[in-house]
């Protein structure tokens, strides 16, 4: 039987961590010899105490007598049932907290590594970065709306300060734009959070599906999803609320940046993946795939096309993250077993592509290479971080072997079995524009002379978490079955929702 | 009996990846070595595939099917028929040949370490193509020689090759999305990704949206191709890249092209539609473009005084003859002309690249108004140049004719029932003079005639060998064709 300290230990071993952190910190400071090592070790045995925790949960859950596909969990008893906090473990839960704490493990080495100084290393980066990680992982756990909203909420206004790390006026303003932004966001869930109390008197996933089925007038029922969809769509970034990602990942430290896309950016799908397919049930409930689908078509062409015309490549990378929004809301639209299985496939694939790039861009920053024209010849004079660099965007591309290719090929499946092909046709033009400037890219940067001379040495020690995601990108691009295991028990509980 | 021998070759070629990038670097000339050596493997492991090709209770094909993603029925199969087994010996014997020629090629470039591992992965995409029986795998295959043919092109090219790179990179990238489109449309109406199981759900199909699925195949394959309007890449791909890649894209990724409008297209997604006027006009629509492309290939070709464009605008015309034969289908004959046709423009373009690049690297121009008496100074890669030009041109006994033969016979057939062929199979003879008319100015300009002031000479026994290889090879085609015709007879489209 699943005890709720079993689905707890994640997020609490991380908030732990978290806490922790400070001291441990002051205390590896006297030590400067060994600092960086002994940091990852430190983290590295949290990460390793949450795959136990999780590797516990999963057996437990998979292993369940008689076979249950969503296990709820209240943390009250029976008579607070209302107003308890629940959990659900399923399939699809299992999948995001192993991905969160694989993608969430090397983001965070990466964030000792490439600080040149360890003097800069604060404490409370890597405290904030533990929490938003343990607030996604309780996200991915949450049973009901509010405690979905809690959580979410806590990793996203937790990001701010990951964001403002440097204090540089460009980042506070970015930052400002975010908190602005996230506020109306929860504003508008909350709101519509409100309404459908309202109706169904309760907020358990379940329960509110099951109200809303047989509730006949569906008017009330619109602008609640309303609400709450375009809340969600404000923290996805979703075209036309995208204004503040390309602002904030750019101002954010290149660590932040991989940390925002490859984590928080996936846990804003899961939540859309979760209220739309699982309690919003095209057909049965509300019926909302033709107008999701048209702001999928949005977010890829505005997204390819503002990246098309920027030269600032960290915004570049930004700019494809709006473009991956698209692409998973085609896959989430399509309403399909396909659409789901690639749904999950893509944003694993994608927060690595997009944490892999921000990271070699981080690096190339602070080389002073920023800019399209700064790009020219450093795959000469900058092998090994330009090598990394091109994995992720060959990825973006979805060119063999690159698991991108999967990914791409699952969505536009799932959009042409889900009767949207209008859709599949619209997602592969913009496919190709993402290959144009993509390779441009690419070809500035092996095909053109340098500009400059460089003396700045490549970091080895932060070339260890960049070859780790580019080669699993390479691994999974020729086996994806090796993730695809993994969404398979979430595709076959897909028809099982009660 | 092996039974696991096409997953061997394709092993060997991706061992080949990191294997021939460190003998190259220990020693020079020992990554184009190990090219060469797991090539000769690779010839002989297909090879052992012919028993099973033989025996008509396998219906002509050994297939080997592995495990890969079962969440998406997309099966790592394999197989190779009589057309697959024939494309990918020529593609083999071109790989290997091209490699050792590389050594002498390739000698005063320097960090030439990446460029054995690139051409061993190019190989590998390019043999997969050919031994799959997988519509992803195929696509897999199919993306994968984007990146090293870019590579090639764009490091060890000339002129601005990095933007020619580019172009044919976006180009074929762009075409093979619509491949991509139509794999997709299969799988969600037939629910399989194996060829023959698709070929057999898609006949009891209606019609609905099975034209349009035809369509992107064919406008995806027919940009690898150079089907004219689709050409714009071609040309400055094949003039800008080294000798040994030109060899290779005009010797094998347009037979690629070829294969996947043969394979797929036509064998694949037609036979649902053959019944209907669609099927028909589609095919009435592909031999018009055959045609078009033929023309003007040749019509450009016979003016251009660049010689590896002049090589290039040949390709496309040829490949255009390659598409109206294809529009002959499903007629058998029709089939075997075509698929020997590719063959024998596959190993003659490879010989005529590798002659004139030697030609063009000793001479230091590309011009055919300077170049001249070639074959005085050059005697045996003069002979070779002017065998495969003859080949162009369509003269007996050499490779091409006896496919070209070939083509008008069909097309003469076809032409009896359905008198839509009557002129374009007359265009194509239009066409076919032309091809002479630039091979033989060809011949004339270059290889006779006063030999240049500019001491040219044939010292490396290496490029001699490759060359003469090469040229026996396309007279042997040209003589005895019937080594791939029996095999390629034994090809059962299910029509």
């Amino acid at each position: 039987m699943i005890d709720i300290l079993d689905i707890l230990a994640i997020p609490t071993i991380l908030i732990l961590m978290g806490v922790l952190t400070i001291p441990v910190i002051k205390i590896l400071h006297t030590k400067p010899r060994y600092f960086r090592e002994l940091l990852i070790g430190w983290f590295l045995i949290g990460f390793a105490l949450c795959i136990i925790a999780i590797a516990n949960l999963s057996f437990k859950y998979f292993n369940l007598e008689p076979i249950v596909p969503f296990f709820n969990i209240n943390i009250a008893g029976i008579e607070f049932l209302v107003f308890s906090s629940s959990f659900l473990v399923d399939a699809l839960s299992v999948y995001i907290v192993v991905i969160f704490i694989i993608i969430g493990a090397i983001a965070v080495i990466y964030g000792v590594l490439s600080e040149k100084d360890k003097g800069q290393i604060t404490e409370r980066y890597y405290a904030v970065m533990l929490i938003v990680l343990a607030g996604l992982m309780g996200a991915a756990l949450a049973g009901d709306l509010l405690t979905l909203f809690i959580f979410w909420e806590v990793s996203a206004a937790g990001s701010s300060f990951l964001m403002l790390y440097r204090k540089t006026p460009r980042s506070i303003h970015a930052t400002l734009k975010y908190l602005v932004m996230i506020v109306i966001g929860s504003s508008f869930i909350m709101y519509g959070l409100s309404i459908v109390f309202s109706i169904a008197g309760t907020l358990n996933f379940w329960e509110v599906r099951n109200v809303l089925i047989i509730f006949s007038d569906k008017t009330l029922l619109l602008v609640a999803f309303g609400f709450i969809a375009g809340g969600y769509a404000i923290e996805a970034a979703i075209v036309p609320f995208h204004l503040w990602l390309p602002d904030a990942y750019t101002e954010a430290p290149a660590s932040s940046s991989a940390f925002l896309s490859g984590l928080v950016d996936q846990g804003s799908y899961y939540v859309l993946l979760r209220v739309l397919i699982y309690i919003l049930t095209p057909t049965v409930v509300v019926n909302w795939t033709t107008t999701i689908a048209v702001f999928a078509a949005l977010s890829m062409i505005v997204g390819n096309l503002r990246a098309l015309t920027e030269v600032n490549i960290k915004r570049l990378v930004a700019y494809i993250c709006v473009a991956d929004v698209g692409y998973n809301l085609v896959a989430i639209s399509s309403m399909t077993h396909v659409g789901v299985m690639a749904n999950l496939f893509f944003f694993f694939v994608g927060g690595m592509a997009t944490a892999l790039a921000f990271m070699t861009v981080g690096l190339l920053n602070s080389m002073g290479i920023e800019t399209l024209d700064d790009f020219n010849g450093i795959g000469r004079s900058v092998p090994w971080t330009s090598l990394g660099l091109s994995f992720s965007l060959l990825s973006f591309t979805g060119i063999p072997p690159f698991a991108g290719f999967f990914a791409k090929y699952l969505v536009f499946t799932s959009a042409i079995e889900g009767d949207l092909s209008w859709l599949a046709v619209i997602g592969v033009t913009a496919s190709v524009i993402q290959a144009a400037y993509i390779f441009r890219l690419v070809n500035r940067m092996y095909g053109r002379p340098s500009s400059q001379q460089f003396k700045v040495k490549e970091s080895r020690a932060a070339l260890i978490p960049i070859f780790i995601l580019g080669l699993a990108l390479i691994v999974l691009g020729f086996f994806p079955t090796l993730a695809l295991n993994l969404i398979q028990p979430v595709v076959q509980e897909l028809p099982m929702i009660p | 009996m092996m039974t696991m021998a096409l997953l061997l070759i394709l092993a060997l070629f991706a061992a080949a990846i990191p294997i021939s990038y460190l003998a190259e670097r220990a020693r020079t000339g020992l990554g184009a070595l190990t090219l060469f050596i797991v090539a000769t493997i690779g010839m002989f492991l297909l090879s052992t595939t012919i028993p099973e090709i033989l025996n008509a209770a396998n219906n002509n094909r050994y297939t080997e099917t592995y495990y890969w993603v079962p969440e998406i029925d997309a099966s790592f199969s394999l197989f190779v028929d009589g057309i697959s087994f024939s494309i990918s010996f020529i593609a083999l014997i071109l790989i290997a040949l091209t490699s050792l020629y590389s050594i002498p090629y390739m000698k005063d470039r320097d960090d030439i370490n990446p460029y054995y591992s690139l051409l061993a992965l190019l190989s590998l995409g390019l043999l997969g193509i050919f031994i799959t029986s997988n519509l992803l795998l195929f696509y897999f295959f199919w993306e994968l020689i984007l990146i090293p043919s870019y590579f090639i092109i764009g490091t060890w090219g000339g002129g601005d090759s990095y933007g020619v790179a580019f172009k044919f990179f976006i180009i074929t990238h762009a075409g093979a999305v619509l491949v991509l489109l139509g794999i997709g449309s299969v799988f969600v109406i037939t629910g399989s990704l194996d060829m023959f199981q698709v070929t057999a759900a898609l006949a009891t199909m209606q019609t609905g949206p099975i034209g349009w699925i035809l369509i992107a195949f064919t406008i995806g394959f027919a940009v690898k191709l150079a089907v004219v309007p689709a050409h714009i890449w071609l040309p400055d791909a094949y003039s800008e890249s080294p000798a040994t890649m030109s060899a290779l894209l005009g010797g094998v990724m347009t037979t690629a092209g070829a294969y996947g409008i043969l394979r797929i297209s036509l064998g694949v997604v037609l036979p649902a539609l053959l019944s209907n006027p669609f099927g028909v006009q589609f095919l009435h629509t592909l031999a018009l473009f055959g045609i078009l492309s033929a023309l003007f290939g040749s019509l450009v070709a016979v003016q251009e005084n660049d010689v590896n464009r002049m090589l290039a605008y040949s390709s496309i015309s040829h490949m255009g003859y390659v598409v109206f034969a294809l529009s002959l289908f499903p007629n058998p004959l029709a089939i075997i002309a075509t698929v020997l046709h590719l063959l024998n423009h596959g190993a003659t373009k490879g010989l005529f690249f590798l002659t004139t690049g030697d030609i063009v690297k000793k001479a230091g121009t590309r011009d055919m108004n300077e170049l001249s008496g070639v074959a005085s100074c050059m005697p045996v890669t003069g002979t070779c140049s002017a065998i495969s030009a003859l080949s162009i041109g369509g003269v007996p006994p050499f490779a091409c004719f006896i496919s070209e033969f070939l083509i008008f016979m069909s097309a003469f057939q076809v032409a009896i029932i359905d008198s839509f062929y009557l002129i374009p199979t007359f265009l194509l003879l239009a066409a076919n003079v032309l091809s002479l008319a630039y091979a033989l100015r060809y011949v004339g300009n270059v290889l006779l005639g006063p030999p240049d002031t500019n001491q040219m000479n044939e010292r490396s026994a290496l490029v001699l060998g490759v060359v003469v290889a090469l040229a026996v090879i396309v007279v042997i085609l040209g003589i005895w064709p019937s080594i791939f015709t029996q095999l390629i007879a034994l090809v059962n489209f299910q029509t």
